[in-house]
């Protein structure tokens, strides 16, 4: 369903992304797993339309996504859980439900999608006329999660979901992403978590320094290898850093 | 020369100080709508020193500088915690104060059987020092670009030295400047306490060249318009704020070409010029470029 | 001070202050979506009031007619201030686009000059009615038509932000832009439709101001300005609400310092006021919340 080839993202003569292809298929759990700086969030933003890429080329469904604004690609069927979570913190848990219903036209069905988030978070319901900055983090996630399924999304696209929070919390997360992925929603992951990344994905990518350097499944490469390369890069470059 | 020649060039010499005022605290980072405050404070202490206490011009000029370095520095201590908006409300907020107060202020006294000095909202007449000793409008001129010079020379070399990349430094990125040990108050007091007496100079130099000042010449314009200067000419280097001097009072200005149009010419070129550079057109880029340029030069030709 | 004096003014600065609470809804919508000062605001204002004057003036146009104009033209000016002044300008260059439109400023007031060169103009009154006497207070028909279309205006404004998809919108980018961009609002087509709305309600301002005067100054550009920016920072940026309290209170302060301290020291109470409350409280009446923002906003000038 997303396709993304040989994208090149560069924040002025820095180049973030080198040309980075991969591929989330419909249906599935695909996992994008890569040290910090790595540029997945930079990958994510691009998919996104929050950032242009000088090169390559992105599609979803078929149809060409490259440079286009955020809210052509909302439009789209792409919907994204930001790293950070990026909640609107002056409105309440329900406004910022109703801000990612934004393009959808049909009140009433809004009205019961709402309903439904608030029976899938129960926390969210009772705290749904609190402010959202006042949430705590996993609270915010999960809002952050219900505000991106709000419009629908064909595919759902996650950055980092599990940071910062409590093992209980993450466990609960990505207890709903498998979830959201029984239901028929299309899941591209970026994590730090290696190991609950694994436990759901179809597929993974390793990111490295703007480029994917191993695809595959689960169980085709050690897990101690996927984290120590996820965490410190390529074995090459953690013997050097390795300390004892 | 052409005494309209002179007064106009007068004219860029001394507005050239308050641009340059605005211009370091650029540089540190802050915008101040302000600087036309410690302009006006230079230009009384100055004109009420040679006026009304008979003092010599050069202790004078070096009282406004002080006093309005002075004033800066208290309003500093009250006001250099904020950042962005709030530091350049308050730089204004201050800077109306000062002039309400000038409104306000009145100092006379009979000197030589005439009474002189400031009069509250019909300001301050007869600051007739360079007059009253035989400077020529020639030589008064001189007087504004020598002093011009030792400030844009001491500017160069603070560039030049550490301080002036501790400057740039807290400008581009205070909390990174902070993490890395760099006591951003004080570098941002010391910009304050020289951008007031530079502007503190200019405006003593303001008063005894034109003669006469009002509380009306010290308005937001003024203040706004030095920080325009810096924008336009190039935050690059101390040039930057004279270039813009010179854009507007020298070309447009004297040269009655757009009499009338004046700033509907300006203020549309202004706006367009600084969506192709926001940094002005002495930008670090182009400063950078024009280095390389001449060091090429250099080394090809010796 | 007899308290019939100290209500007499407290009324009188509510009236004046309902006009600077219009003028601080708009200077703040446009720095909640925009993160920077509109220095053209004020003129934006002054050219639609102007345009309404010249109608007034060469065709005799009627009130409700002016009333059209002003509104109409100060949108328009500010598409062209929004144009020229910010869209062109990203994150990284606030103080060009600040600049920029003091630059613009200066181009808006020299049009309008040429415009109507007269340093004073005439413009249709707002009503021509004896003033109201309750009880020993002396209320001008006028100011108090001006106090309730300013309450009026300032319902729409907070109802349009709370109940509608708009407002909503509009909230979201003032809040979080980013994300704003993630759920799909068109963020630069938002910011451009809440400039137009800020000087659209600047404008009415301008219209309530001119005709309880019945006449328009040069100055006005200066003025709205100055009073917009002060009655903003006073009830903290970025609120609606503290930009109402924030309008009322200057208005009742200089009446009571005007009252007091003599029209002289009128204005300097309300930058005195600004500058102890900056150095203190920076977050304005409405706290601290607002301070957190848009501290972000301090980086890179």
């Amino acid at each position: 369903m997303l396709d993304v080839q040989d994208i090149v993202t560069a924040y002025g003569k820095i180049e973030a992304l080198k040309g980075v292809s991969l591929a989330a298929a419909e249906g599935r759990i695909t996992c994008l797993l890569g040290p910090n700086g790595a540029g997945k969030t930079t990958l994510m933003y691009s998919i996104a339309g929050v950032l242009k890429p000088r090169r390559g080329a992105i599609r979803l469904g078929g149809v060409d996504i490259t440079g286009q604004s955020p809210s052509a690609i909302v439009a789209r069927g792409l919907a994204l859980v930001p790293e950070n979570r990026l909640v609107f913190p002056q409105m309440t848990v329900a406004e910022n439900l109703e801000a990612g219903a934004y393009q959808r036209r049909d009140a009433a069905e809004v009205a019961v999608d709402i309903e439904r988030m608030y029976a899938r978070f129960p926390r969210l319901k009772e705290r749904r006329t609190q402010l959202a900055g006042t949430l705590s983090g996993g609270e915010q996630q999960m809002l952050a999660v219900a505000r991106a399924l709000m419009s629908r999304p064909r595919i759902l696209l996650m950055d980092e979901p599990s940071l910062g929070l409590a093992p209980l919390i993450v466990e609960e997360i990505f207890r709903i992403v498998g979830e959201l992925n029984k239901d028929g929603v299309t899941i591209f992951l970026v994590e730090q978590n290696v190991h609950m990344a694994l436990k759901v994905a179809h597929h993974f990518y390793l990111m490295e320094q703007g480029r994917v350097t191993f695809s595959g499944e689960p169980g085709k490469l050690a897990e101690d290898e996927v984290i120590q390369r996820a965490y410190l890069g390529t074995s090459r470059q953690a013997s050097s850093h390795k300390t004892g | 020369m052409d005494t309209y020649v002179i007064t106009v060039l007068s004219n860029i010499g001394m507005i050239s100080f308050v641009a340059l005022s605005a211009y370091i605290l650029l540089l540190s980072g802050q915008i101040s709508f302000g600087q036309q405050a410690y302009f006006g404070i230079g230009a009384y202490t100055a004109g009420i020193a040679t006026v009304m206490w008979q003092w010599p011009i050069a202790v004078a000029l070096v009282l406004g500088a002080l006093a309005a370095s002075a004033a800066a520095g208290l309003v500093g201590l009250a006001t250099l915690r904020l950042s962005g908006i709030y530091f350049a409300m308050a730089t204004l907020a201050f800077a109306e104060i000062m002039r309400i107060a000038a409104e306000l202020f009145v100092y006379r006294r009979e000197i030589g059987g005439i009474e002189t000095g400031p009069d509250g909202i019909d300001g301050f007449r007869d600051i007739r020092y360079f007059f009253a000793n035989d400077i020529s409008p020639f030589q008064s001129c001189l007087i504004v670009y020598a002093l011009l010079a030792a400030v844009l020379a001491s500017l160069f070399i603070v560039e030049r030295t550490r301080g002036g990349r501790l400057l740039r430094q807290v400008g581009e990125d205070p909390l990174l400047a902070e993490v890395q040990g760099i006591d951003v108050m004080r570098v941002r007091m010391a910009a304050a306490l020289s951008a007031g007496a530079v502007a503190g100079l200019g405006g003593g130099l303001y008063a005894h060249l034109m003669t006469y000042v009002e509380p009306r010449s010290f308005d937001i314009m003024l203040g706004v318009h030095a920080l325009a200067y810096g924008l336009i000419g190039g935050l690059g280097t101390a040039l930057g704020p004279l270039l813009g001097v010179l854009i507007d009072i020298g070309l447009l200005e004297s040269t009655r070409i757009f009499r009338g149009y004046r700033m509907i010419v300006f203020g549309g070129l202004v706006a367009v010029l600084l969506i192709v550079r926001p940094r002005g057109l002495l930008d670090e880029v182009a400063i950078n470029r024009i280095r390389q340029a001449l060091r090429r030069r250099r080394r090809a030709g010796g | 001070m007899a308290p019939v004096d100290l209500a007499q003014n407290t009324l009188d600065g509510l009236m004046i202050g309902s006009s600077y609470a219009l003028l601080a809804i708009g200077f703040t919508l446009i720095f909640g979506v925009m993160r920077r000062l509109n220095l053209a605001y004020g003129p934006t204002i002054m050219a639609g009031v102007y345009l309404g004057t010249a109608a007034f003036i060469s065709f005799g146009a009627p009130s409700l007619v002016v009333l059209a104009i002003v509104i109409i033209g100060a949108s328009l000016v500010g598409l062209y201030v929004e144009r020229l002044c910010f869209r062109p300008f990203g994150e990284a260059a606030r103080t060009a686009s600040m600049v920029a439109s003091f630059a613009l400023w200066m181009q808006i007031e020299e049009a309008a000059m040429h415009m109507l060169p007269q340093h004073m103009n005439p413009f249709p009154p707002l009503l021509a009615a004896p003033p109201l006497e309750i009880g020993p207070l002396m209320l001008r028909a006028d100011h108090l038509i001006m106090l309730a279309a300013t309450l009026l205006l300032a319902g729409a404004v907070t109802y349009l932000l709370a109940r509608t998809k708009l407002g909503l919108a509009i909230r979201a980018v003032i809040d979080q832009p980013r994300a704003a961009a993630i759920v799909g609002i068109h963020v630069e087509r938002i910011m451009m439709l809440t400039f137009v709305l800020a000087s659209a309600i600047g404008g009415f301002a301008g219209f309530l101001i001119a005709a309880t005067d019945a006449q328009v100054t040069a100055m006005m550009g200066m003025w709205a300005t100055t009073k917009g920016l002060v009655a903003m920072m006073l009830g903290g940026l970025g609120s609606v609400r503290g930009a109402i309290a924030g309008g009322l209170l200057l208005g009742v302060l200089e009446a009571h310092a005007q009252w007091f301290l003599g029209p002289q020291v009128r204005d300097m109470v309300a930058w005195g006021l600004l500058f102890v409350i900056l150095a203190f409280w920076p977050g304005g009446l409405m706290g601290a919340k607002a301070l957190d923002r848009t501290m972000a906003v301090g980086r890179r000038v």
